[in-house]
C-alpha cells in the first residue's frame, strides 16, 4: 500500500521536477524512488492482510509481481537517460506517466474486487494512450496512439458491461462473492457465462490475446522504442497478473474453458505464423510478444475449473514467465535502438548485421537473449515454457500442448533468423555507438536471464 | 570426478580458445591436446570397467520437477563416451589438413559440442539428457551455417528445425513421464524405468519419443534433412554429425524406448523394422546412383543406421549386441570415409565422382589405404565391421528368415556401391593430371584409423564385453513382459 503511494507520489514529484527544467536528475530521482518502493514491497513480503475496505490484497504473488514490475520500469528508466538525451521532448511528464502507469499495473496486480480491476485498468492503459503518441511529429506515432485508443475504449466498453453483468447477479463487486455465488449455482447460466466472458476478453485485449490483437504490431511499430519496451515488459505483466487473479477466483466455468482453450490455439497460431513473416523487428517483437500471451495463456487454462486459489503453481509460473520474458525484451529493445542508431533508422532485422564484428560481448548477450525468446536450454525462456507445458500436461490439455510444442518450434525459427542477422558481416562498415549505462544493463539482462535458467528458484518462489 | 572432467575440459578448451582467439596452429594444438586428454580418460574407464552401472553424482538441481544432476554411465553409456572420446582427435586432427575457416573459432565450436556429447551419454537423468542433447546441436549449428557449402542457409535451418522438432517431441515426452512418476517427481533414468504405464499410453508415448531419436539417427521417412546436412557441412561437422551424433538416437532408442515404454515398443516393433529396413534398402539403391561423393558416403551412412535400428528392435540378444556394437564400427567407418572424401575435394576440386578416376597409379598409398577402408564398409571378415554384421544379420534371421532376407540384400547392395566407388575414384584409364598421393599428415590419421578397424575386428570383444550385461538384462525385462 505504502509502495502504491510512494509511485503515486513520485510521479507528481518527477512532474514537478520537470517544470524546474532540471532534466538530468529525473531519471536518477524516478529509480531511486522506485526501489524505495520495490525495498517497501519487499518488507510487506509476509503480510496479507487486505486493504481499503478489502478491495486490495497484496498476498505473495501480488508483492511479486509488483517487484517485477517495478524493477523492470528501473531498467527501462536506466535505459532513459540515453534514448531521451537527443530528443527535445518533454522528459519528464514521459517517465510520470509511466509511473502512473505503473500504479494501474500494481492495482491489476491486487485487485479483490471488480471496481479495482476496472480502476487499474484505465489507470495503466490512458498514460499509455499519451506515451504511445509521444512523436508527436511522427504519423506513425499518432497513429499507433489513436489506434490504441479507439480499440482500447472498445475493450474497456466490454469489460465494464461484464463487471455490470457480474454485479447485477451477485450485487458485489467482491471477487469472493463472486466465486461464492459460482458455487451455489453449478447450473449454467447465460449472464454469468456473458459477464464473465466480456471480463476476460477486456482482459484478454491488453493482453493481446487473438482476435484481439490488431493494435499490438501497429503500436509497437509506432510508439517511441522506449515505450514499446514498457508496454512489453511491465504492461504485459500487469495484464497477465490481472488475468491470473480473476481466473484464479472465479475458476470459469467448463464453457469458457473451451472459449479460451480456443483462443490459446488461435493466438499460438496466429502469432508465430505472422511472426515468420515479419522483417520490421518491432513488429516481429510484438507477433512474438503474441505468441508469448498464447503460451499463459495455456498456463491460464490450468486453473480453470476449481475454486479459488488453486493456482499458486499457475501463478508462479506466470510470474517466472512474465518476467523473464520482460528481462529479455528490455536487453533486445537496447539493443535494437544501438543498432537503429548505427543504421540511420532502419528497423528491418539486419540492421543487426556486423554486431559481432563490432561489438562482440553485445552480440554474444543479443544471441543469449533471444534463446531464451525461443526457449533454449539454460535459459530462463526454457524454464518458462517448460513450466507452462508441465502445468498443460498436469492439467490433461495434451493436445493443445502438443500443437503448442509445434508453434514453440515455429518460434525457434524466427528468432534464429534474427540471431543470424548477429553474425553476418555488414554490407559497408557500421559504427555501434554504445552509452556505457546501456552495456551495463544489456548485460545486467543477459546474465539475469542465463542465472534464472540455470538456478530456476533462485527468486524464490 | 573422471566424467566431470570429461565435460569439463572441452569445455575449458573451448572457452580459453574463443577468449584468447590463438593463431591457427596454436588453436589446433590446444584443442587437439584436450580431445587427446578427454581420450586418456575414456581409455582409462574403460580400463577400470567392473561390469557394473556406475552413478558419479547425483545432485539436486530442481526437485519439484524432477531434475536433478545425475551423472555416470553403464556399458552402453561407456560405449558411446568411448565412442566419442575415440573419434574426436581425428576430428579435431582433420583440421591440420583440411582447414575450414577461423581456426580457434571452429575448434572451439568442435569442442563445445564434444563436451554437450560426452553429457548427453553420462546423463542419468532425462531432463539432464535433453538438455545436453540440444546443447549439442548449437555449435553444430553454427559450424553449418558459417562455414558450410551451396545453400547452407536453407539446408542448416532445415536440419535445425528437424532435429528442434524432435528435441520438443522428447521434452514433451519426459515431462509427460515424469509426471506420471509418484511424488515427488523424479526424471531419473532409474525412475522413470520403473513406471509401468498402461499399454494404451505407451502406445503414443512410443512415437512421441521415437520421433527424436528417428530424426536423429535418420530412419526413413524422417530423413530427408540428412543428405544435403551431410554433403554441405564442413568435412568435420560431418563427422560429428555422422559418426557421434547419429548414434545419440540409437542410444537414445536403448535408454528411452526399450525402458520406459517396453509394451509400445514391442506393439510397433514390426512397422519399426519394417520402416528401417525399407529406408535401408532405399537408401542403398541411391547411393549407388550418386555422382557426389560426400553424398554417396551420406546415403551409405542412413543404410547403415537402417539396419542398426530394425536389429535393436529384434529384441533378441544378437541383435541388441550387433547393433549396439555396430555404432562404434559405423562411427569409426564415418570418419575415415568423410575424410578420404576430404581428401580428394581437395586434390580434384569438388565431390564429384565424374572429376576422379584412373588416379590409382599417380596415388598407389592412398589407393591402398582407401582399398582397406572400403574392404571394412562392405564388411570383409577381419575388419570391425565383420562381427557387427553377423550378430545383426542373426538377430534379424532368429525373429524372421525372410527379414534376415533383407539383410542379406542389403550387405550385397553395400558392397556393390562401395566396390563402385573405389572404382570411379581410382580405376580406369589413366589420367593426365597431378595429383599428390597420401602425404605424412594424411598416413598419420588414416593408419591409427585402419589399426583401430582391425584390432576390433580382430578382438570384437573389446567392445562387445561393454555390452553384455546390460542386454542381459533388457532381455530379462523383455522376457518378464511376455
Amino acid at each position: 500500500m505504502s509502495a502504491l503511494v510512494l509511485i503515486s507520489v513520485l510521479g507528481v514529484a518527477v512532474l514537478y521536477l520537470g517544470i524546474f527544467g532540471r532534466k538530468v536528475i529525473l531519471a536518477p530521482v524516478a529509480i531511486i524512488g522506485l526501489l524505495a518502493a520495490i525495498a517497501l514491497l519487499a518488507s510487506g513480503w509476509h503480510i496479507h492482510h487486505p486493504l481499503l475496505e478489502g478491495m486490495l490484497r497484496f498476498d505473495r504473488l501480488a508483492t511479486g509481481f509488483g517487484i517485477g514490475m517495478a524493477a523492470i520500469t528501473v531498467l527501462v528508466f536506466l535505459f532513459g537517460p540515453d534514448y531521451y538525451a537527443r530528443k527535445e521532448w518533454h522528459v519528464a511528464e514521459q517517465y510520470a506517466l509511466m509511473l502512473f502507469s505503473l500504479v494501474g499495473g500494481l492495482l491489476m496486480a491486487s485487485y479483490t474486487n471488480l471496481l479495482m480491476l476496472f480502476l487499474g485498468y484505465e489507470v495503466l492503459s490512458i498514460p499509455l494512450y499519451v506515451l504511445a503518441g509521444g512523436k508527436k511529429r511522427s504519423l506513425r506515432s499518432s497513429e499507433a496512439s489513436l489506434k490504441y485508443f479507439l480499440l482500447g475504449s472498445f475493450a474497456t466498453a466490454f469489460m465494464l458491461m461484464g463487471i455490470a453483468l457480474l454485479y447485477s447477479l451477485t450485487g458485489s463487486f467482491d471477487t469472493g462473492k463472486l466465486a461464492a455465488y459460482m458455487a451455489a449455482h453449478a447450473a449454467p447460466n447465460m449472464m454469468l457465462n456473458f459477464g464473465l466472458l466480456f471480463v476476460v476478453l477486456g482482459l484478454a485485449f491488453k493482453a493481446g490475446i487473438v482476435p484481439f490483437h490488431f493494435w499490438k504490431p501497429d503500436v509497437y511499430q509506432g510508439a517511441p522504442t522506449l515505450v514499446t519496451t514498457f508496454m512489453a515488459t511491465v504492461v504485459l505483466m500487469a495484464a497477465i497478473a490481472g488475468f491470473y487473479r480473476f481466473i484464479d477466483a472465479t475458476g470459469m466455468p467448463h464453457a469458457l474453458a473451451t472459449v479460451l482453450a480456443l483462443l490459446v490455439l488461435a493466438t499460438l497460431l496466429v502469432g508465430n505464423v505472422i511472426a515468420l513473416r515479419q522483417t520490421n523487428f518491432k513488429r516481429l517483437m510484438a507477433y512474438s510478444s503474441i505468441s508469448h500471451s498464447g503460451f499463459l495463456l495455456l498456463a491460464l487454462l490450468t486453473d480453470t475449473g476449481f475454486a479459488e486459489g488453486h493456482g499458486a503453481a499457475v501463478g508462479g509460473t506466470l510470474l517466472y514467465y512474465t518476467f523473464t520474458y520482460s528481462l529479455a525484451t528490455t536487453g533486445l529493445f537496447i539493443l535494437f535502438t544501438i543498432a537503429k542508431r548505427a543504421n540511420q533508422g532502419a528497423e528491418h532485422n539486419g540492421i543487426f548485421k556486423g554486431l559481432w564484428h563490432a561489438q562482440p560481448w553485445l552480440a554474444l548477450c543479443a544471441l543469449a537473449l533471444l534463446l531464451s525468446l525461443a526457449g533454449i536450454p539454460l535459459t530462463a525462456g526454457f524454464i518458462a515454457k517448460y513450466q507452462v507445458f508441465l502445468l498443460a500436461i498436469g492439467a490433461g490439455w495434451l493436445k493443445v500442448m502438443l500443437f503448442g510444442v509445434l508453434m514453440a518450434l515455429l518460434g525457434i525459427y524466427y528468432y534464429i533468423m534474427v540471431a543470424r542477422e548477429l553474425f553476418a558481416p555488414a554490407e559497408q562498415p557500421v559504427t555501434f555507438a554504445v552509452a556505457p549505462l546501456n552495456w551495463a544493463v544489456v548485460t545486467l539482462c543477459t546474465l539475469a536471464v542465463l542465472a534464472l535458467g540455470v538456478w530456476p528458484h533462485l527468486p524464490g518462489l | 570426478m573422471a566424467l566431470l572432467a570429461l565435460v569439463l575440459i572441452p569445455l575449458i578448451a573451448a572457452s580459453l580458445l574463443l577468449a584468447m582467439r590463438p593463431a591457427a596452429a596454436t588453436a589446433r594444438g590446444l584443442a587437439l591436446v584436450s580431445t587427446l586428454l578427454t581420450l586418456a580418460v575414456v581409455l582409462w574407464l574403460w580400463y577400470t570397467w567392473a561390469g557394473t552401472a556406475v552413478t558419479a553424482y547425483s545432485l539436486d538441481w530442481v526437485p519439484a520437477w524432477g531434475m536433478r544432476f545425475t551423472i555416470g554411465y553403464g556399458g552402453i553409456g561407456l560405449l558411446m563416451l568411448v565412442l566419442t572420446g575415440v573419434l574426436f582427435p581425428f576430428i579435431i586432427g582433420t583440421g591440420y589438413k583440411q582447414p575450414v575457416g577461423d581456426a580457434a573459432l571452429v575448434n572451439a565450436l568442435l569442442l563445445y559440442s564434444q563436451a554437450a556429447l560426452f553429457g548427453v551419454f553420462m546423463a542419468q537423468n532425462a531432463f539432464l539428457f535433453y538438455i545436453f542433447f540440444e546443447l549439442s546441436l548449437i555449435p553444430i549449428f553454427f559450424l553449418l551455417l558459417r562455414w558450410g557449402g551451396e545453400h547452407k542457409r536453407a539446408i542448416t535451418i532445415r536440419f535445425f528445425l528437424y532435429t528442434l522438432l524432435g528435441g520438443l517431441a522428447l521434452l514433451f515426452s519426459i515431462a509427460y513421464a515424469t509426471l506420471q512418476t509418484p511424488a515427488p517427481h523424479s526424471a531419473d533414468f532409474s525412475a522413470l524405468a520403473a513406471l509401468q504405464l498402461p499399454a494404451a499410453t505407451q502406445q503414443w508415448l512410443f512415437w512421441t519419443l521415437f520421433l527424436a531419436f528417428a530424426i536423429k539417427m535418420p530412419i526413413f521417412p524422417f530423413h530427408s534433412w540428412q543428405p544435403e546436412t551431410y554433403t554441405m557441412a564442413p568435412t568435420q561437422g560431418t563427422m560429428v554429425l555422422s559418426a557421434i551424433m547419429g548414434k545419440m538416437g540409437i542410444y537414445g532408442i536403448v535408454v528411452f524406448l526399450f525402458t520406459i515404454v517396453p509394451i509400445g515398443t514391442a506393439y510397433w516393433q514390426h512397422l519399426v523394422i519394417g520402416l528401417s529396413l525399407f529406408g535401408a534398402v532405399y537408401a542403398a539403391v541411391i547411393a549407388f546412383r550418386q555422382d557426389d561423393f560426400k553424398r554417396l558416403v551420406a546415403y551409405s551412412s542412413m543404410s547403415h543406421l537402417g539396419l542398426m535400428c530394425a536389429a535393436l528392435f529384434t529384441w533378441n540378444a544378437y541383435g541388441i549386441s550387433g547393433g549396439l556394437y555396430q555404432t562404434f564400427a559405423h562411427g569409426v567407418l564415418m570418419v575415415c570415409l568423410f575424410y578420404i572424401a576430404g581428401m580428394m575435394e581437395q586434390r580434384v576440386g569438388g565431390n564429384d565422382l565424374a572429376r576422379m578416376g584412373g588416379l590409382k597409379t599417380r596415388m598407389p598409398r592412398f589407393a591402398l589405404l582407401f582399398m582397406l577402408i572400403v574392404g571394412n564398409a562392405i564388411s570383409m571378415p577381419l575388419t570391425q565391421s565383420f562381427p557387427g554384421e553377423w550378430l545383426m544379420f542373426n538377430g534379424l534371421w532368429q525373429l524372421n528368415p525372410w527379414i534376415a532376407l533383407a539383410g542379406v540384400v542389403l550387405i550385397v547392395l553395400g558392397a556393390i556401391y562401395m566396390l563402385y566407388v573405389y572404382q570411379r575414384v581410382l580405376l580406369g584409364p589413366d589420367r593426365d593430371v597431378a595429383v599428390a598421393d597420401a602425404d605424412g599428415e594424411e598416413h598419420f590419421m588414416l593408419v591409427p584409423l585402419i589399426a583401430i578397424i582391425f584390432l576390433v575386428g580382430l578382438f570384437p570383444n573389446l567392445v562387445l564385453q561393454l555390452v553384455d550385461a546390460p542386454v542381459q538384462q533388457l532381455l530379462n525385462t523383455f522376457t518378464s513382459l511376455h
